[in-house]
This record gives C-alpha cells, structure tokens and sequence, in this order.
C-alpha cells in the first residue's frame, strides 16, 4: 500500500482496542450468549412437555368422540341397510327393533312376535303409550312450540315389512308422523334427496 | 427428565423423584392408538316416510277440493315393479319396470337403478310439484308384501327420491327429494 494513496474507508488504521460490549458480566452463561461466544450446541432436548399436551389434546379429543358416538346407539346384532339418497341425521326419539323387541331409547316397548304370529298390521300399545308419553313431555318442555312429530327407526335389514308398517303406523297413531329410517351412507353420498328435512 | 424437589436433605430415603416421562409418552401412545382403531366413526344418516298425507299441516286455508296424481309403487311382484299414477281411486297410466338388481356394495347391499330411472322419469313428465316456492311434495304411496325384508324396501325407497327438485327454504333454495314416501297400510 502506497503513503500518497489517500485512506479510503475499507483502509483504516489499526488502533488498540477499546472496552468491549457486555465483558464485564458477571454470570458466564448470560456473558456467553450475548458474546456469542462457544458453538452450537450439539445436543438437542425434545420439548417433552409440549409433546405431552399435544398427545394429551388427542386423547381427550378421541375420548369425546367415543362417547358421542354413543349418543346413536346401534345394537350390534342390528345391521342397517345402505341408501344413497339420504338426510343427515336428527336429534330425535329412536325407535329400534332388535330381533324380537322393540326398544324406545333403549327402553323395552313391547315385542314384534305377537305381529309375526297375526300375520297382520297391528297397533303396538306398549310403542304407543311410550310415544305418546314423549310427545306429552316435549309439549310440557317447550309450551307453544311446535311439535316436530319426528322420530327414527333403526331396523334390521332382514325385519319383514309388516313389523315395519306396525311401526310406523303405531308411531303416527302416538303423534310422530314424521318418520325417519336409520340408514348407512352408499358410496359416501352427500347429504341431499331422502326426503324433505 | 421432569423431577419433583421437595427439599429435606437431612433423611435417609430420598424424597427427590423423577416421573418417567417416557413411559408415559408410551402409555399415552398406546392410549391414541387403541381409541384410533375403536373410535366409531358414525357415518349414519337418514332416509324419510311421511305419514301425513297429502302433506304437512299448512297455515293456508284449502282453497278447493282438487285430486291430485299420486304413484303409487308396487312391489309385490317377483319380477317387476308396477308404478300407477293415480288420481284418487281413478288409474291415468300403468308403467311397469322389470325387477332388477344390481349390487351395490361389499355386503350384499344393493339397488333398482331401472326403477330409479324409470321414476325419475316419470317425474319429469307427470310430477306436479315442481316450482322451488312450491311448498308440497308430489306423493309416493309404495305397496310391500308382509313378508318383504326391509333392505329391499329401503332400496325400493332409495329409487324413489332419485328425482330432485329445488326446494326454497326461507330465500335459501336447496335439492330436495321430488316425491314424499308413505306405506300403503294394507
């Protein structure tokens, strides 16, 4: 470098240095993170806790979900038949007739032997009075509203039809005339058709 | 590893303990797993009967007595169905479609889709309730033997609200099912 060459600013002379930013600290950790100084750490800790949350979320999640599951209940001896033009599903009594019994929410409400064995469409008294014990209720609930008249039977596919038509005769005759078929979905259908909601 | 300190230094036994977070994690794994494989996922829905025929209570007065077309759908012949337009007790028009079916699923489930056509079909040509504002549904009356299993009438069912139309729900206008199930009680 020539003395004639005037000093630009990438050229400067070297000179003694000062005091230094952050020296004096007296904690070495703190004095080592703001200097910068030591490389990077090589080991890692998992954030153990934050991962414990998460699978924690999960299964309060999946539990919840498992017993709102619950809240349509299908006998495992019952298999529903599949439709494609179908509703979503309502909040609504479910009538279910599981092999021989016919059972309001679960609640026995009388037998389909005594329709096989007549070979005819019969009103069903215990259905009937459970039904229209229901309607009674919902009325006292929810004064002056109208009554939605709905309800859901869950048959088995292989019920006859006579024990059907008994249903659903009885189940219009106990103030539900708006009766609903529990069914599956066919090839993951949308919800539209099966019925005006 | 999480630990708890309560201090004392002074005993013998230590009161300094680490919970095993590890296991844990596991316990909670196998946890996620296991309602994962269980879990229910309700795919249930639902498919209509009315039996409030002609329709729902109106708050509009009956303006006149006019009888309207009903199908009526028959399905106690082993090889065909019979679709009848009816106009009271008075027969206009006798359709029948052969009986058959076409399988639909892993588990024996399956469909008329020649019936599904052929009512569609005749909806277009006969339906009378067709306007979006139109509050009433056309009307299905289906005729089952005693001894029909309910897959077959629910597939029977499922051919009958093939036909949509627009339905106006309060300014918002969705697709509707064209005709309304009822039984025949008989």
């Amino acid at each position: 470098m020539s003395a004639e060459k005037p000093l630009s600013r990438f050229h400067q002379a070297i000179s003694v240095p000062g005091r230094r930013l952050m020296h004096h600290i007296p904690l070495a950790f703190v004095r080592k993170k703001v200097l910068g100084g030591g490389g990077r750490a090589v080991n890692q800790e998992i954030p153990l806790i934050p991962f414990i949350d998460f699978l924690l979320c999960i299964v309060l999640f999946l539990l919840a979900s498992f017993s709102a599951s619950g809240e349509l209940p299908i006998d495992k001896n019952v298999k529903l038949p599949k439709a494609e033009n179908v509703i979503d599903m309502t909040d609504a009594p479910i009538v279910a007739i599981t092999g021989t019994q016919i059972l309001v929410d679960g609640n026995a409400a009388g037998s389909t032997r005594a329709i096989v064995e007549a070979n005819r469409l019969q009103k069903i008294d215990d259905l009937f009075a459970r039904l229209k014990a229901k309607r009674e209720l919902w009325s006292q609930l929810n004064p002056g509203k109208p009554f939605p008249g709905v309800v859901v039977l869950q048959v088995d596919r292989k019920v006859p039809a006579l024990v059907v038509k008994s249903v659903f005769q009885t189940a219009a005759l106990g103030g539900f005339p708006n009766v609903s078929f529990m069914v599956g979905r066919l090839g993951g259908a949308s919800s539209s058709g099966g019925g005006k909601e | 590893m999480a630990g708890i300190d309560v201090g004392g230094h002074g005993s013998k036994r230590a009161t300094n303990h680490d919970i095993p977070l590890i296991p844990f994690i596991d316990f909670l794994l196998c946890l996620v797993a296991f309602l994962l494989v269980t879990a229910v996922w309700s795919q249930m829905a639902r498919i209509n009967a009315d039996a409030r025929v002609p329709g729902p209570p109106s708050s509009d007065p009956p303006t006149e007595e006019k009888k309207e077309k009903h199908l009526h759908v028959e399905m106690r012949g082993e090889r065909k169905f019979q679709l009848v337009w009816k106009e009271g007790s008075t027969v206009v028009n006798t359709i029948d479609v052969v009986r058959k079916q076409v399988n639909a699923g892993a588990e024996g489930e399956y469909r008329y889709p020649d019936l599904a056509d052929k009512i569609k079909e005749e909806w277009t040509k006969n339906g009378t309730h067709r306007a979006a504002s139109d509050k009433k549904l056309d009307q299905a009356v289906l005729h089952t033997d005693n001894s029909t299993p309910f897959s077959d009438v629910i597939a029977v069912i499922d051919a009958i609200y093939t036909p949509q139309r627009d339905f106006d729900f309060g300014g918002k206008t969705k697709k509707v099912a064209s005709f309304n199930v009822t039984f025949a009680m008989n």
